[in-house]
């Protein structure tokens, strides 16, 4: 049953051991008997599409759901959870993508939530707790402080208190899903010194990811699902990004052919537009010019009709923020915004929109969608007045709008009517650019559009993007994957504390480390006062 | 769900286009997630009541319950607004009051007009709920305090104009054309209820406003970042809940030919019941106006038929209580 590779290379017990185990949703088949292995002191990386059943083996591992048939194992024990506490009681934890913590609580507070040592009358031992947590964060390694509001902390360092969290009390296995969905290249490594501390310690863990080139550089074995079905375990050394690809995605799929046809397209993009000179010469669709407020200072961009421009910075530079403000749900303080020849000082999210801005935003679940909806609703929300007469709605108009956006982005959906609660991430973020179907937007703000989205819903979102961009619309993007924001990109601006600081064309960067050491680079530099000169004259 | 899946038609197109209109008008009758339990309780109330009571079944009888539920369920329409966008107005009694006040007091000093009073009714409770609707977007106070402060500051002023005196209201066509009067036989309070209903419809389910309503209380952040003006939408809902509080003062003041600054104290209980056992979410972005109107309805058979069976006022309350909830656990999705 276990593979050949695993049986040689481990003379030890495994820490948990998945053998055919299947699950059935009512009509739908999640598992269709999958395998998964885990040692001692492992990093398992665990991919798929979505869809693919990982989800549901997570659930089950953590004893949300009860499996149908095949075994599981914990240290050679064999079991089956009937509940969450059960799963956390055999020394499992998991770290779901949506953090549970209670922001208005310390760090430690949150660590200790529900076990906090306590005196006799049941008051809280305040010191001891603060000097409990900051010797377990001490003993991992971990840059926390237990008294620290979790409200005031970064997201990364929110991610770390989750894990902490999971890892409190006696751990074997941790679960990440996907864990570096929202972090940037220097809290990634963050993370990953964290999760290495973890496994010295002789805890297994298993990844679960969209990104590959992370499995590379964390994980030792790599188990592939497809369709509820196990497609390869490979040893990390021993394989490759291609293969891995390939394995995800399945034999013949489009998307597989799209990534070479569209990366032979955009290399022949580049002299298009890529060139300054051409940039320059363009017709501009947005101008800020020291644009400042509560969270940016100085501000100068320019975005041009059919160009692609992307905005690179670590998690709380003030990316998402020039998004934000461009689109009217932040004040502008000094400074103006030229958006298609019309200077404003004062924006409205619904003036943006009449003048074509569209925004793709960060959290499709909060900002995105009212999941609660149909599609349709939802797809109508932004352009409602297209779809009025008298302030009455033309609901047969904005049913057939819906069907034609679906089907052209591809959303795999029974009916514009299906609540959009029950679409998996990718299609749901497809949803979300949908919203901005049509009329094709003047000035399209993406903020990281593929968060959570599998491979090929990917491939499909960038053509869409690049399909907007060739018929003339501007695209700003923010993305902490830089593989993304290079492979789109005409030109890149580096963000670090709410400044603009270097705008590179796409031409003159090489790959992502080139990139990533950049960042670093401009962040460094600025965060000495003198070194704001140092961006400015880069270009 | 209710998907209406245009299947490829070849033969028998007519049919099917027929069916497809008779499915959006039932469609137009459902509008909402589980209504169909509400639809059971309803008609077993009715049974259980026809049985138990022989006064209960007979036409009289039906209009009466038309006539008694008429406040509830007008006030209950803006309401669902309300709970749909999220909030929750606890003031409607009060404003009820004071803009029965305002009305009878402006026909008493202004001019003897039925236009007059209905004008002085209907814009007071829209100022009342300007008021609370601007308070709660502006100042970002939870709607239930803010409500709770007008409830009592709208029931002071409403005692305080007359010093608590009742106001008599002496127009016969206000009286008539409010409270008393009937078109072929039906009272003219349930003509204003059906008239509100059908607006209720036509603004929720038809119109640009109902669906910003939906997506204010559904998710107000995605609402904002689709553009949506939330605080307009969430005071305009306040605004119409207020209208139609005003709307309930003049047909109780032209029943009773006087307006009254006591009247209806706990009336705000009986409207936000009626609106959760209709299928309103009060977590918002969920519910529809005839689920509204079958739970006043459901409410005011409830009240009539114990009557009927002789139960002590007493008792009443202890059964209608454990049936709200009760009925509110089993419709909750």
């Amino acid at each position: 049953m276990s593979e050949p590779v695993a049986a040689a290379s481990s003379p030890q017990v495994p820490l948990i051991r998945v053998a055919g185990v299947t699950k059935r949703f009512g009509g739908v088949q999640a598992l269709r008997g999958v395998n998964l292995e885990v040692l001692p002191g492992e990093v398992h990386a665990l991919l798929g599409e979505n869809g693919a059943g990982k989800s549901t083996l997570i659930k089950i591992l953590s004893g949300v759901h009860a499996y149908d048939e095949g075994s599981i194992e914990i240290a050679g024990e064999r079991v089956a959870f009937d509940s969450p506490a059960q799963s956390r009681a055999a020394g499992v934890a998991v770290v779901y993508q949506d953090l549970s913590l209670v922001e208005s609580l310390s760090v430690g507070a949150n660590l200790m939530l529900g076990r906090e040592p306590r005196t006799r009358l049941g008051f809280v031992k305040k010191r001891q707790l603060t000097a409990m947590v900051n010797d377990f964060l001490r003993a991992h390694g971990i840059p926390l402080d237990a008294r620290t509001p979790v409200g005031s902390l970064p997201f990364a360092y929110r991610q770390m208190t989750e894990i902490c969290k999971a890892l409190m009390g006696d751990v074997r296995i941790l679960i990440l899903d996907e864990p570096t969905s929202a972090l940037t290249g220097g809290e990634e490594q963050i993370l990953f010194d964290a999760i290495r501390t973890v496994t010295s310690r002789g805890v297994g863990v298993i990844y679960v990811t969209h990104r590959l080139n992370e499995v590379f550089r964390i994980s030792q074995r790599v188990t592939v699902f497809r369709d509820g079905l196990n497609v390869g375990m490979f040893p990390t050394a021993q394989t490759d990004m291609k293969q891995l690809v390939a394995a995800i995605i399945g034999p013949g799929h489009a998307a597989l052919h799209a990534r070479e046809r569209t990366a032979v397209g955009s290399a022949s993009n580049v002299p298009a537009v890529g060139k300054e000179n051409v940039a320059v010469a363009a017709q501009p669709i947005l101008a800020l010019s020291k644009v400042g407020n509560d969270r940016l200072r100085d501000v100068d961009l320019t975005v041009c009709k059919g160009e692609i421009h992307g905005l690179a910075g670590l998690i709380g530079s003030g990316r998402t923020e020039i998004l934000e403000t461009i689109f009217g749900l932040r004040v502008v303080d000094t400074g103006s915004i030229v958006i298609d020849d019309q200077a404003l000082s004062r924006i409205t999210p619904a003036q943006a929109i009449k003048l074509g801005v569209a925004l793709v935003p960060e959290d499709r679940h909060v900002q995105g969608l009212v999941l609660d909806h149909s599609i349709e609703r939802n797809l109508t929300l932004p352009r409602l007045p297209q779809f009025s007469r008298w302030g009455w709605l033309r609901s047969q108009a904005a049913v057939q709008q819906a069907q034609n956006s679906m089907k052209k982005l591809a959303v795999k959906a029974p009916g514009s009517s299906t609540y959009v609660k029950f679409l998996s991430g990718g299609n749901q973020q497809k949803v979300v650019f949908a919203k901005w179907d049509h009329p094709r937007p003047k000035l399209l703000l993406l903020d990281e559009p593929t968060v959570g989205v599998d491979v090929g819903a990917r491939e499909e979102i960038y053509g869409v993007v690049q399909d907007a961009a060739r018929a003339g619309t501007g695209v700003l993007v923010v993305s902490s994957d830089l593989d993304e924001l290079l492979r789109l990109c005409d030109r890149i601006s580096i963000v670090v504390d709410g400044r603009i600081v270097n705008t590179l064309d796409r031409a003159l960067l090489g790959n992502a480390e080139a990139l990533h050491h950049l960042i670093q680079l401009s962040r460094s530099t600025t965060e000495s006062p003198k070194g704001t000169s140092f961006g400015a004259h880069a270009t | 769900m209710n998907d209406s899946v245009s299947t490829p038609a070849t033969d028998g197109q007519a049919a099917q286009q027929r069916r497809g209109r008779k499915w959006q008008l039932v469609r137009l009758l459902l509008q909402g997630d589980r209504p169909y339990a509400l639809y059971f309780a309803f008609a077993i109330l009715l049974v259980v009541f026809s049985f138990a009571s022989p006064w209960f079944l007979s036409i009289d009888n039906f209009l009466n319950i038309g006539r008694q539920t008429a406040l509830v369920s007008i006030i209950a329409i803006g309401m669902t607004f309300v709970i749909i966008a999220r909030q929750i107005d606890l003031s409607v009694g009060s404003t009820l009051a004071l803009s029965g006040m305002s009305a009878a007091l402006a026909m008493a000093h202004v001019g003897d007009n039925w236009i007059i009073g209905a004008i002085a009714g209907i814009g007071t409770g829209a100022i009342v709920g300007a008021i609370n609707g601007f308070v709660v977007t502006r100042l970002n106070i939870p709607s239930f305090l803010v409500t709770l402060g007008t409830l009592s500051a709208a029931r002071g002023l409403a005692l305080l104009v007359t010093t608590t005196r009742p106001v008599i209201i002496t127009n016969d066509s206000f009286v008539s054309i409010f409270g008393e009067g009937d078109i072929f036989g039906v009272p003219v309070p349930i003509i204003w209820t059906v008239l509100a209903v059908i607006a209720g419809i036509l603004l929720l389910h038809y119109s640009v406003f109902g669906r910003q309503i939906y997506a204010a209380g559904g998710n107000p952040t995605a609402a904002l970042y689709s553009g949506i003006n939330i605080k307009r939408v969430t005071t305009l809902a306040f605004v119409l809940t207020g209208m139609l509080a005003g709307l309930a003062a003049l047909v109780l003041s032209a029943r009773s030919h006087a307006a009254r600054p006591d009247v209806v104290q706990g009336l705000e209980l009986d409207v936000i019941a009626s609106v959760t056992l209709g299928g309103c979410s009060l977590f918002g972005g969920r519910g529809f106006v005839l689920g509204t109107l079958l739970g006043s309805l459901i409410i005011g058979t409830l009240n009539n038929g114990l009557v009927l069976l002789g139960v002590s006022s007493s008792l009443q309350l202890v059964i209608k209580g454990a049936i709200i909830v009760a009925a509110v656990a089993f419709t909750k999705k």
